[in-house]
Order: C-alpha cells, then sequence, then structure tokens
C-alpha cells in the first residue's frame, strides 16, 4: 500500500488549496466552538468549558494537519487509467479507467474562485467510486478535463 | 407468422400507435373506485330514501346536500350524468393523446391533453423490456412494457398495450435496438465484430454483443415463425415447501428478537403489547408477499437474455440482457446451511434497479435454491463458470479482525470475474465480471496499516451487492488491486 503511493510520478495539487482546505475547514470549526460555549454560559458550570477547548484542540490539530493532508492529495495519468490517491491516516488509492468515465465535471466553490483554484470530479456507474481532484488551477483543471473526455472518447466501453 | 406477431411489427413501423382502449381507466381505476366509494358512503341517506324509501318510509333526511338533491332530482341527475360524461370524455381524450412509436431510432412517447409530455430514447440506449401484468390490467387483457435505458437517460414506460402484443413489442424493441447497435458500431469500429468473443456476457465489450445479436436476429428472421408465446423451460424448479421453509427460517431471528423484546416488555407492562401485533402482522405480511410471488418463479435463458418470471396473482417478466449483470452475491444465512440452500442476488444497470417491472425487488436472481441450482443459474450468466479452488487468504495476523470468517475470507481471480469470498455466519460469494468493474479502490486505516494489511473494494454499478474485502495482507491486496485494474482493462479492450 505504502509501495502503491509511493511508486511513480505523482501529479499535486496547487498549494494554494491549502488555504481553500483551511478555511473550508475552520468555518464550521470554530461555529461548532462557538456553539459549544452556550451550555457553560447558560449553566454556569465551569467544568462545561471542557467542551469548546477540547472542540477548539481538535480543530487546531485539524488545521495543523491541513498542509500534509493536501499533500497527500495525488493523482496519476497512466495509459488507460487514472489512479487518484489521498489521505494520510486513511489512505485510499482509486484506480478508474478512462474508459468507465460518464461524465468530467469542473466545480468552482466562492473560496476556491477566490484564489482561482477549481475541483475535476470523476463520475462513473458507481457512486462508490468518488473521486474528485481538489485544487487545479482553472485552466489546467479545464484543459484536464478536455483531455480526460477525449481519452475516455477513445476508449469508450459498453456500461 | 402469427396473427399478434404481424400486428406487432407494424406497430414498430415508425408510425404512432395508441396504448390498449383500458388505460385511462387503469391507470386512474383506484382514484375511480374510491370517489365511487365516498359517494356511496357520503349519500347513504340518499340512497335509502331512493331505493327502500317505501320500506322504511319517507322519513326526512337530515342530511342537508341529500334533502338538495332529493329537492331538485331532474338537476342532480343532469349534474351526476354530466360528471360522468365528463370523466369518460377526459378518459377517451387522454386516450386518444397517449400514443407511442417505435421508429428506426427512437421510442417516442407523447401524452397530455393540457400539459403535453414527450419523452423520447435512443434504441441504442435500451437495456432491456420488462414486462410486468399487475392483477388489474391483467383482468383488461392489459400489460405494462418498461423499457430500461442506460446511465441517466431513465425508462420509458408503456402502461398499458394489450398482452397479445405485449411479448412481440419487446422483442421488437429489443432486435431493432440490437440493429441500431450493430450499425453504429459498423461505423464507429469496422473491425469489431470480427472478434471473438472473450467475455460470455453480450454487451461486455461490444464486439461479442453485435456477434451474438445479430446472430439472434438472422435466426430470428430465418425462422419461419416467430412465437414469442411459447415461455422457454426454466432451469430450475421452486418447491413450495422449501420456499415456506426458507422464508421461515430468515425470518425467524428476526421474530426471535422481537418475540423476545415483547416477552421482556410484557413482563414490565402489558398492555404493550398491543403494539406488538402491527409489528407481527407486518412481518408475516412481507413473508407472505415474498413466497407468493416466488412461487412461479422461473428462470430461462433466451436470445434476448435472461428472462425471469415471477409472481402468482401479478405476474412479472423481466429480461436481463448477461451483460447487464454487473455483480452476482450468493449467500447463505446460518440457518439454511443445514439444508444446503443458497440465495443468488445481483446488481444491475439500469434506472429502475430499485424496483423491477411490478415493484418487486429485482436485485433476487434466486430466492432460494440448492448448490446445483446456483450453478445452474450461474451458468446463464457465467457458462461453465466454477468456484476458483486457489483463494488468497487473511495473514495469520488478521485472525483478530476475523474471528470466525478468517478461513473463508479470500480472492481469486478466474478468466472472466473477480470471486470475493467472505463470512462465516452469513456465507458470501461475491462475483464481478472484470468487464463490468467500474473502479477499484485500496484502502488502509492506522490500525490496519500498523498490522500491515489492507482493503480492497470492487466499484460497481449500484446495488444490493457489495464487492469488498478486508483483512487482506498489504501485499496481497496491492497485488489484487493491481491484478483487477489490469484485467479489467484488459476486458475492456
Amino acid at each position: 500500500m505504502t509501495a502503491l503511493a509511493a511508486e511513480g510520478e505523482w501529479q499535486r495539487v496547487s498549494p494554494k488549496y491549502v488555504w481553500v482546505d483551511l478555511v473550508a475547514r475552520f468555518v464550521p470549526g470554530a461555529i461548532v466552538t462557538g456553539l459549544l460555549f452556550i451550555p457553560a454560559l447558560a449553566s454556569h458550570l465551569t467544568w462545561l468549558f471542557a467542551l469548546p477547548a477540547i472542540s477548539f484542540i481538535v480543530l487546531v490539530i485539524v488545521l495543523a494537519f491541513t498542509p500534509r493532508r493536501v499533500r497527500s492529495i495525488g493523482y496519476r495519468l497512466r495509459e488507460d487509467d487514472l489512479v487518484f490517491r489521498r489521505g494520510i491516516m486513511w489512505h485510499r488509492v482509486v484506480a478508474v479507467p478512462y474508459g468507465r468515465m460518464q461524465l468530467v465535471d469542473v466545480a468552482r466553490g466562492p473560496i476556491a474562485r477566490a484564489v482561482g483554484l477549481a475541483e475535476l470530479r470523476f463520475v462513473t456507474a458507481a457512486a462508490a467510486t468518488g473521486v474528485t481532484i481538489p485544487g487545479l488551477p482553472e485552466a489546467e483543471a479545464e484543459a484536464l478535463r478536455d483531455r480526460l473526455v477525449a481519452l475516455a472518447e477513445s476508449r469508450r466501453a459498453a456500461l | 407468422m402469427t396473427e399478434a406477431g404481424e400486428r406487432a411489427w407494424r406497430l414498430s413501423d415508425g408510425e404512432w400507435h395508441r396504448l390498449h382502449p383500458a388505460t385511462p381507466l387503469l391507470r386512474g381505476g383506484i382514484i375511480f373506485i374510491a370517489l365511487l366509494g365516498w359517494v356511496v358512503v357520503q349519500f347513504r341517506d340518499l340512497w335509502i330514501n331512493i331505493f327502500l324509501g317505501s320500506v322504511v318510509g319517507e322519513e326526512p333526511p337530515e342530511d342537508p346536500a341529500t334533502s338538495w338533491i332529493l329537492a331538485h332530482s331532474w338537476l342532480a341527475v343532469l349534474i351526476a350524468v354530466g360528471v360522468l360524461v365528463l370523466i369518460l370524455g377526459f378518459g377517451w381524450l387522454s386516450w386518444r393523446m397517449h400514443e407511442y412509436r417505435v421508429t428506426d431510432e427512437l421510442i417516442e412517447e407523447r401524452e397530455g391533453i393540457i400539459w403535453r409530455r414527450h419523452r423520447r430514447g435512443r434504441l441504442d440506449r435500451v437495456q432491456g423490456v420488462d414486462i410486468a401484468r399487475p392483477i388489474l390490467p391483467r383482468i383488461f387483457g392489459a400489460a405494462r412494457l418498461e423499457i430500461s435505458m442506460a446511465g441517466s437517460d431513465g425508462s420509458i414506460r408503456l402502461s398499458y398495450v394489450a398482452s397479445r402484443i405485449a411479448d412481440t413489442l419487446r422483442a421488437e424493441i429489443l432486435i431493432a435496438a440490437a440493429y441500431r447497435r450493430s450499425e453504429e458500431a459498423a461505423q464507429q469500429r469496422p473491425a469489431a465484430a470480427a472478434q471473438p468473443g472473450v467475455v460470455p456476457a453480450p454487451l461486455a465489450s461490444r464486439a461479442p454483443a453485435i456477434a451474438n445479436r445479430v446472430n439472434a436476429v438472422v435466426a430470428d428472421f430465418m425462422a419461419p415463425e416467430l412465437d414469442q408465446e411459447v415461455a422457454p423451460e426454466s432451469v430450475v424448479e421452486m418447491h413450495a415447501g422449501r420456499l415456506v421453509g426458507s422464508t421461515a427460517l430468515r425470518l425467524a431471528p428476526v421474530l426471535l428478537i422481537v418475540i423476545a423484546g415483547a416477552v421482556a416488555a410484557g413482563i414490565w407492562r402489558p398492555f404493550t403489547l398491543i403494539f406488538l401485533l402491527p409489528i407481527l402482522i407486518a412481518i408475516f405480511g412481507l413473508a407472505g408477499r415474498e413466497v407468493l410471488r416466488a412461487l412461479r418463479y422461473s428462470i430461462a435463458a433466451t436470445p434476448d437474455g435472461i428472462r425471469i418470471g415471477y409472481g402468482l396473482f401479478s405476474t412479472a417478466n423481466d429480461t436481463l440482457p448477461p451483460g447487464r449483470i454487473h455483480a452476482i452475491e450468493i449467500r447463505q444465512p446460518l440457518l439454511w446451511r443445514p439444508f444446503g440452500w443458497w440465495r443468488v442476488r445481483i446488481n444491475k444497470a439500469s434506472s429502475s434497479a430499485r424496483e423491477g417491472g411490478s415493484g418487486l425487488s429485482s436485485s433476487t436472481m434466486l430466492p432460494v435454491g440448492t448448490l446445483d441450482e446456483v450453478l445452474r443459474v450461474l451458468g446463464l450468466v457465467l457458462p461453465d463458470w466454477a468456484e476458483p479452488t486457489a483463494f488468497t487468504g487473511t495473514p495469520p495476523r488478521g485472525r483478530w479482525l476475523r474471528w470466525f470468517s478468517w478461513r473463508r475470507n479470500g480472492f481469486a481471480f478466474d478468466d472472466r470475474t473477480v470471486v470475493i469470498r467472505r463470512g462465516a455466519l452469513w456465507r458470501t460469494l461475491t462475483l464481478v465480471p472484470l468487464a463490468r468493474v467500474q473502479s477499484v479502490a485500496i484502502e488502509d486505516g492506522p490500525l490496519t496499516r500498523a498490522m500491515g494489511l489492507a482493503r480492497i473494494e470492487v466499484h460497481t454499478v449500484y446495488g444490493v451487492v457489495s464487492a469488498h474485502i478486508g483483512a487482506l495482507d498489504a501485499g496481497d491486496a496491492a497485488a489484487m488491486w493491481r491484478d483487477t485494474e489490469r484485467l479489467t482493462l484488459a476486458a475492456l479492450t
């Protein structure tokens, strides 16, 4: 598995995606932490402040690992298939034959758009495939989409 | 060619045709009956007055609506007739406006009086045609044709067509679809049809599919008679006793839990037992429905694919091209083991995967059968399939994650499928044809990584069957991941 993740040249996502991921995780985390203050403030029980404290510590750890997590995202265009990997604690490596692609979506979230990034989503007939490459520069995402569509077209197989 | 055949052949000439005349009644049937019931109940006093007036004597009705009707009887009759004419006229119009046609390229359906609805499906996207005969339409000699399309195209439902043309129309659509596909393939890949069949399933890669289809089409044309009414012989015979027994055993654990809960609750507070009744009725109702449905189960190979029929009162026939089967699972609950019974379920590519022709869970390919019967059914999908002898299993250190099943947990490849064996209490064997694999993932977590283990998931289309296996040696898993991908790509080209 580790060997699988190490072999070959992996395409990395843009380092700017770290910021997108930070904001996307910080905002809900901060809201949850804020909400967890309510029981302590409402009941005047000092130990209840442990809830927001724990939440805050978890949030800091999650954020601290963001650069590492973003670095773990990689993809590789092989001759007949695309390989995608992600995760530092829970590794996942997926291989999708080009001929299996039904759709390629390019999506831009508000935060990603601010730094000029987009994400690429592959749809196969199986929902579990779940390959979404985040943090691609917009031009690169579109070029990649066109290339993948062409590859899928040339290797199209019956469903 | 039979008369029904001729009739149907004229139906796919690209002209618009109407559906079965009873369609509006059948589609609106429940509403109509409900309305009638409401009228009867609502004007109870009125009926008593009209029909039994002389017997019970002229009592002044209490209901204001009834007294109004009695006071203006002619007007009331006029309104009733008007409403009836309106309903009939509306039904007749909607029947007139509801048409379908099968052209060289498309199946089209249009309906609606004020809001027109127009659906069309490309023939080359047709995945299969199912026939359902619910009990009410059956009385009228009508059947529902459900034409499922590939991918997200949805399906076209022709409800209802006359039963006698349903089978021919189905065959005809499938043949037209095959022609369409082969024509297209001829344009795209001239050499395709010449390739020998690598995978047994038609549609697997298109090449053998087209060869098979064209052969089937030619055979159909050469045949002096196209008699679709003759049902092919089923390869499995369903025994009522076994069906009841297996269903009871399958539900036994659930029943035990419910009864144990009830006893506990009964000791605690007896009146809670009232709540038990609906649960029991639901369980028995479900079991009864399943048994009734499977009693007339039949499965057989036809040129169009595997034809599965079931249903005692409401019958349904699903024709499943083997290429539409994306995963097969053979499963044995613990209590079935003494009897050697197994159940076969499948994932299939279809927008109507959730429901079969008549709203039955069509993921079941064989409700219950012996190993021999299971192999016969499997033979329809994967001819000459035999269980691989050598499985790559769980290493000794993985036993902690598979307490009972570490001996059985494992995977193997044969030339057409990836085979995954799992479970000791619920024995499961999952087959995924390599040409059907959508993608393959390898996963591990902190704990499994420390133990040098990994998990593989083979992705197939949405369905009840999940092809995954955990607690594999990391090296074996990586090899399986590579092999699955390599063999899938080989099967695709």
